[in-house]
């Protein structure tokens, strides 16, 4: 391997951050423990203001509740309180959170950082049989899940290690009138919140035992001895492509992503004065760095959002709080694009929006930067880099379908199959280095040896090069369709087919043929506001206009809806499945 | 008839009523509504348009006395009830269309209301003893339109607060349908006993009318199934309370008791036919969810 690629655009790379005034270098380790980052910044930010607000979690119907900086650090510090004095956990220890966005959240997440255990994010959509895997996996002692899905517990808890359970609900730490009226609603109307046959503390309790077991001590003695290198969550992955394995941040790669994700905005961020909505969920990587972590460095307030489906469920939140910030997926920024609300009283106070988790398309950002009046941009990363490690330096000429430069420090290197440099201009598999990049894969020693070689990660992501430097994804290499020998990468056909009005939604996967080998076959949603639904023909004859002929999609199936990962993605290797 | 005290009690709940109604919306939501008017413009239609006819229709083919027909087209004529919106939110409907339908005709009621009114009661040749005065019914439409933009003034400041009253507002509605049947018909069961069958088939009749209507309409210009039943319900339920503080703030001694005899049954038997409706169309959402799974490509999604 050789690291000739990559410093071939290092000089673009230099100007790009200069033009955008990005520092190149990153400023030292402020933080030696993400506990030692929260509790500073807590304390700071309290200090400074002690009624700001940290965290907002809005329900559909408007209501809401707010901690501010020093109620998140004194919660937090009764929960470590509680796992470690009165559960009796040791430092190291998983700890699992298993809950949507709400105020919940940060409390039980902070405080298991600040107990010097280890977090586990958990998806609260797992079914039993993915709870278990992942609790076994992790080795899970203690598990902080919301009372809706607690129904499942029973059928888990026997075949786990999971001793203790604290149950915690979505409008935790709301005011005492709201919190009653949407547990009756829940609970009368909407019957979700099931009855909890096992043994189990409410976060209330838990957190009033910590405090009273602290006795007045802060949770200091607890993380003092953390260093940099420790394992701090274990965020799994590969939910979309097989088994799950969980990618190892440390302290030091999730604390140096926030600065390399605040490097990119530092020009349009603000101490204090920063709102941003999370309408994506906290346990995935994408929002726990950049939300929950980058946007609290900053002390801006966290619009939570519990549930982002059906997407008017995000209304009453953009309508009440001034959003200067969101982050978001395509198919959200898409969704709220066919909201008339949205469209008609875009948030005024927006300054950009950050897109990631899948490739955003091209139609989709003109469209949000029209309506907004604001830019979007998109940047890149996985799970296995906590997550940046590429971005779009923000402007309003941002360049659409790229994903912009390495982040500070990051380094890049696009290689064939053989491992050797692509020629310049041509899509390779990327590889990147950096302070991000995990550890390892949890308990994986063979995984781990496939995708990090001295200390390169492997993406499994097909990218390219332009001349200044700026990358762009070409698709996923297993993605990837070949039609007679020719590459066809899905997103390019995906971007030709979303310029049409009448599509809401498109994916594109290759199906096997007899005489291609493989044919390009297209999913369509129809957009329920367009006055016609799309033809087949009419799609196939837009394709004709915009791809070479062996790009054209063989077969286009118009549909409902597509199938979608919890954040959004849409799951082609699911549709495979379907046309096979 | 009712005491002073029950009236006032009627009046202060009809004004946390409309201040719930208020508080289920903001000034945007109006806005963002009228971008589209076509939806709302169908509902108005429904109630301004179908339910007077369909209640005048009633009061003079079943050839009732004056003061059955003036209670009967009074209620034709009231705007939607904040009920509605309760049994669309079970019945899997609409929700948002609901309470803008309630939204906007109540608050076109106070120019509708009178002119119908005075217009049905005019053709059903009602004569002076048992007309309601229009200035009457537009002063007490007038009057709780404040609560009504206090509400949305409430939603917009605190969202708590907002989301609690919305609530408590479509409670009272339930409880306020209740304390009149409790006040009003142990004193007149006599009444009840020989009230004749067509005054219940007229009660009962105006709301299932103006279901089966306002969906046949609805569907008429092309809405969908689900839309078409809320609409059909919104259509049907009308605001009962107020039909019966009009009544109570105008007329007084038996003539008060004759007049608040159909709304009253109206508003008892619209709680019970609404909840078989509710149930019936609830299970013909589920159907039409289950079949447009069925009809996808596979039903395999992942979580």
């Amino acid at each position: 391997m050789t690291t000739a690629a990559s410093s071939a655009w290092a000089t673009q790379w230099q100007s790009a951050y200069r033009v955008h005034g990005i520092n190149p270098e990153l400023p030292p380790l402020s933080h030696a423990s993400l506990p030692a980052f929260v509790h500073e910044r807590s304390e700071y930010f309290a200090g400074a203001n002690a009624k700001a607000k940290a965290f907002t979690c809005v329900v559909p119907n408007g209501m809401n509740g707010s901690l501010t900086f020093g109620q998140v650090d004194a919660l937090s510090d009764a929960f470590a309180g509680y796992l470690r004095d009165v559960l009796r956990l040791e430092a190291g220890d998983r700890v699992a959170v298993q809950l949507p966005n709400s105020l919940g959240y940060p409390v039980a997440a902070f405080g298991v950082l600040k107990a010097g255990c280890v977090l586990v994010n958990t998806n609260p959509l797992y079914t039993a049989s993915e709870m278990l895997h992942q609790f076994n996996d992790a080795g899970v002692k203690a598990l902080v899940i919301a009372d809706m899905f607690a129904d499942k517990l029973p059928e888990v808890l026997a075949h786990t290690p999971v001793e203790h359970v604290v149950v915690a609900g979505v409008t935790q730490f709301f005011p005492a009138v709201p919190n009653a009226v949407v547990r009756l609603v829940q609970k009368v109307w909407n019957r979700v919140l099931p009855p909890i046959v096992v043994p189990h503390v409410r976060l209330q309790s838990a957190i009033a035992q910590g405090r009273a077991a602290l006795g007045g001590r802060s949770a200091q003695g607890y993380w003092q001895g953390l260093q940099p290198d420790d394992l701090a969550v274990l965020q799994y992955t590969g939910g979309t492509t097989g088994v799950s394995k969980a990618a190892m941040l440390s302290h030091q790669n999730l604390l140096r992503n926030v600065q390399q994700m605040l490097a990119m905005g530092a020009e349009q961020m603000q101490m204090h004065k920063e709102c941003v909505l999370t309408a994506l969920p906290l346990y995935h990587i994408f929002a726990f760095t950049a939300n929950l972590l980058g946007f609290y460095s900053l002390g801006a307030r966290n619009i939570l959002i519990p549930s982002p489906r059906p997407i008017r469920n995000l209304q009453r939140a953009v309508e009440n709080y001034p959003i200067t910030w969101m982050t978001g997926v395509n198919t959200l920024f898409n969704g709220l694009l066919n909201e008339e609300w949205f469209v008609a009283y875009p948030p005024k106070h927006l300054k950009a929006s950050i897109a990631g988790g899948t490739s955003l398309h091209t139609a989709v950002a003109k469209h949000w930067v029209e309506v907004t009046q604001t830019p979007i941009s998109e940047g890149y990363g996985l799970t296995e880099s906590s997550p940046v490690v590429s971005f779009n330096p923000i402007s309003q000429h941002a360049i659409l379908g790229s994903i912009g430069v390495p982040a500070p420090e990051t380094d890049i290197r696009l290689l064939d199959e053989n491992h050797q440099a692509v020629p310049e201009g041509q899509a390779g598999e990327l590889w990147v280095k950096g302070p991000q990049v995990m550890q390892g894969y949890w308990k994986q020693p063979e995984e781990t040896a496939q995708v990090l070689q001295d200390g390169w990660l492997a993406t499994g992501d097909m990218a390219a090069i332009d001349a200044q430097g700026f990358l762009r994804i070409v698709d996923r290499k297993k993605d990837m369709i070949l039609v007679s020998g020719f590459n066809v990468y899905p997103n390019e056909v995906e971007d030709a087919i979303a310029q049409l009005d009448s599509v809401l939604e498109v994916a594109v996967i290759g199906v096997p043929d007899a005489k291609t080998d493989e044919a390009v076959c297209a999913f369509v949603v129809p957009n329920p506001d367009h006055p016609s639904p799309p033809s087949t023909d009419e799609i196939t004859a837009h394709c004709r206009t915009v791809l070479v002929n062996y790009k054209v999609p063989k077969s286009v199936v118009i549909r409902d809806q597509l199938p979608k990962t919890p954040i959004g993605k849409v799951l082609r290797r699911a549709l495979k499945q379907e046309a096979m | 008839m009712l005491t002073e005290l029950e009236t006032k009690l009627l009046g202060l709940m009809m004004m946390v009523i409309m201040l719930g109604m208020g508080a289920s919306l903001t000034p945007r939501d109006f806005l963002i509504a009228f971008r589209k008017p076509k939806g709302i413009l169908v509902g108005v239609i429904c109630q301004y348009a179908i339910m007077p006819f369909v209640g005048y229709a009633l009061a003079v083919t079943l050839g009732f006395a004056p003061g059955i027909a003036v209670g009967l087209i009074l209620i034709a004529c009231m705007p939607g009830g904040t009920t509605s919106n309760i049994f669309t939110y079970f019945s899997k409907g609409v929700l948002a269309l609901s309470i803008m339908m309630t939204s906007v005709s109540t608050v076109v009621a106070l120019v509708t209301v009178p002119v119908l009114l005075e217009f049905y009661s005019g053709q059903a040749g009602i004569s002076g003893d048992f007309r309601i005065p229009p200035a009457n019914v537009a002063q007490v439409l007038l009057v709780l339109l404040v609560p009504t933009m206090l509400g949305m003034v409430l939603r917009k400041l605190n969202p708590n607060v907002g989301a609690t009253i919305e609530l408590l507002g479509a409670l009272i509605g339930v409880v306020v349908i209740l304390f009149l049947i409790v006040t009003w018909v142990p004193r007149n069961h006599q009444l009840l006993a020989t009230t004749p069958w067509p005054v219940y088939f007229s009660a009962i009749g105006l709301g299932l009318f103006g279901v089966a209507l306002g969906f046949l309409f609805a569907r008429v210009l092309r809405q969908d199934p689900n839309r078409s039943r809320t609409i059909g319900l919104e259509t049907g339920i009308q605001n009962g309370p107020l039909a019966a503080l009009i009544v109570t703030l105008t007329f007084t001694g038996e003539t008060q008791q004759q007049v608040l005899l159909v709304p009253l049954l109206y508003s008892l038997f619209i709680v019970i036919s609404s909840t078989l409706i509710t149930l019936w169309f609830r299970r013909l959402a589920d159907r039409e969810a289950l079949a447009r799974d069925a009809a996808k490509l596979g039903s395999r999604v992942a979580a």
